[in-house]
């Protein structure tokens, strides 16, 4: 079963196109309510805050910190059978959002909570996945 | 001033643990008929029902539909509520509020699930738009790891006092007769058993269980009639947070505190007159976060206070999960929490019983969304 199951790729729709599509050229873009600036994920028709539909695509520095992290000792599904050990992170982003992702490499345990991230584009069956990877003291200003 | 305008006057509990010959319904109507033995309660006398879809219910919204079907029952007041395991203990409050204002006179709360035995591994990728299993995030524990692993961070929290409210809640199941997991453990057990997902060992983790549970409600009134002596709902109260990553205390489940702050003001006390609680236990830390948000303990300070287990098994300055919880007596998603709560009023609890007045009883469930608390008491 593992064999023939590929990895979960995101469903592109209308509204999450330009993410997608901004993560394929290496930029990570959220949306911007054009009414009261929150910046928002996950990607949604309106602003939770203020429920205006009007946004922007906003370009994020792609740079925050682990808010907290797991470390999967077992598979939960078959895409992720060849894969254990992996790692989990929650990242807060500089403008304000968080997402979920992994550390650069997967199977990276060594995590803690605060360490500075930078997101990197990683081809997983052709579609660049936002991941991070942890930056040393000073690399972020470079 | 407590509110005590309704109270549970019956519970009933079906045979707990794999029952591959059974299904959700079959094992309701089993807590039912055991929820009026135990009330006295006349079926005829249930005009209201309530009820959770369990894990492997196929009627969904109409899940309520079956069970009428089912047991006979046309009331004059239904539904069907799925919040995971803060559903149990916001059915009991929508009943309390329904007889308190006339709606019905005595509420059948349902709940029945073939999880362990129909194969629900509590596996699912959550995630609005894109699927967090994109980056591999699985499971209801990984949700609980995350906010585990920052506790331990923060505040020095270590997996042999996760391990502490495994031990205490395996202890405790052994003075239950109706607990599934009855074989001793120790810390040692808990540290050799293989990690789920980090921080958390497979020892963290509830159990997956079969059986179904019935709580019946009533006004004053009627529960001055009825059998045993009723437990009066002194305090209800809700707090949720249905957004996920917008939240940037998501982890830390911050609307529990609110939930519970809500309940004491209802019921008038505070945690220092809560003599027993029966906090939900998905996974060991969810304790500790309880223990913390009910006011027990200051921030961080759940760790020290679960160590060595004195403090919270009986005879200790808390007993909570005096039946063995979630984690050792069987995953009823909070009923049981409510039933032992009820036994420990009555006085009912045998070999494990503590000299309650007060019992507070919390349910927790979604992606950490959602939460309800009781306080019961005579």
């Amino acid at each position: 079963v593992s064999a023939e199951a590929g990895p979960i790729l995101p469903t592109i729709t209308d509204l999450n196109k330009p993410f997608w599509d901004a993560c394929a050229v290496g930029e990570l873009r959220m949306q911007a309510c054009a009414q009261c600036g929150h910046v928002r994920y996950p990607v949604a028709p309106i602003c939770p805050q203020c429920l205006s539909p009007q946004y922007e695509w906003r370009r994020l520095s792609g740079r925050g910190e682990i808010l907290s992290w797991v470390y999967f000792q077992r598979a939960y599904h078959a895409a992720w059978e060849n894969r254990v050990p992996y790692n989990v992170i929650l990242v807060q982003l500089e403008e304000g959002p968080r997402m979920f992702s992994n550390a650069l490499p997967l199977g990276r345990d060594d995590l803690r909570i605060g360490m500075r991230v930078q997101v990197e584009f990683d081809d997983e069956s052709g579609v660049a996945l936002p991941r991070f990877c942890p930056v040393v003291d000073g690399q972020h200003d470079s | 001033m407590a509110w005590r305008k309704a109270a549970i006057v019956g519970v009933g509990v079906s045979r707990l643990g794999n029952l591959p010959n059974d299904t959700p319904l079959s094992l309701a109507t089993e807590a039912f008929r055991d929820a009026l033995a135990d009330s006295g309660v006349a079926k005829d006398e249930v005009d209201g029902l309530l009820t959770m879809p369990g894990t492997t219910s196929t009627e969904g919204a109409r899940h309520y539909l079956a069970v009428g079907e089912r047991l006979g029952i046309n009331p004059r007041l239904t539904g069907s509520l799925y919040m995971g395991g803060a559903t149990a203990c916001a059915l009991v409050q929508q009943a309390a509020l329904a007889v308190d204002a006339g709606m019905a006179s005595v509420v059948a709360c349902v709940f029945g699930d073939t999880a362990r035995s129909g194969g629900n591994r509590f596996n699912t990728a959550a995630g609005a738009d894109d699927s967090w299993g994109i980056w591999g995030m699985f499971g209801n524990a990984a949700n609980s790891a995350f906010g585990a692993r920052r506790h331990m961070e923060l505040y020095g929290t270590t997996s042999e006092q996760l391990g502490w409210v495994a031990v205490t809640c395996r202890r405790h199941a052994q003075l239950n007769p109706q607990a599934t997991m009855q074989a001793p453990m120790t810390i040692a057990d808990h540290q050799a058993s293989r990690m789920i997902v980090e921080p958390l060992h497979l020892l963290d983790c509830c159990l997956i269980s079969d059986g179904a549970i019935v709580i019946l409600v009533a006004g004053p009134e009627r529960a001055t009639d009825s059998r045993k002596p009723p437990v009066m709902l002194w305090g209800m109260g809700q707090g949720h947070t249905l957004q996920n990553l917008e939240l940037p205390e998501w982890w830390y489940v911050p609307h529990q505190a609110d939930a519970v702050s809500r309940t004491y003001r209802m019921a008038g006390v505070g945690p220092k007159d809560i003599d027993v609680a029966q906090l939900y236990d998905n996974f060991t830390i969810s304790v500790l976060f309880w223990l913390e948000h009910a006011g027990f303990v200051a921030p961080g300070e759940a760790g020290p206070f679960v160590e060595g287990g004195e403090r919270i098994t009986l005879g200790g300055e808390l007993p909570i999960n005096t039946a063995g919880g979630n984690l050792s007596e069987a995953y009823m998603q909070g009923w049981l929490h409510i039933v032992e709560g009820v036994r420990q009023i009555r006085g009912e609890a045998g070999a494990r019983q503590v000299d309650a007045e007060l019992c507070l009883v919390a349910g927790r469930g979604m992606i950490l969304n959602t939460a309800s608390v009781l306080i019961l008491g005579r």
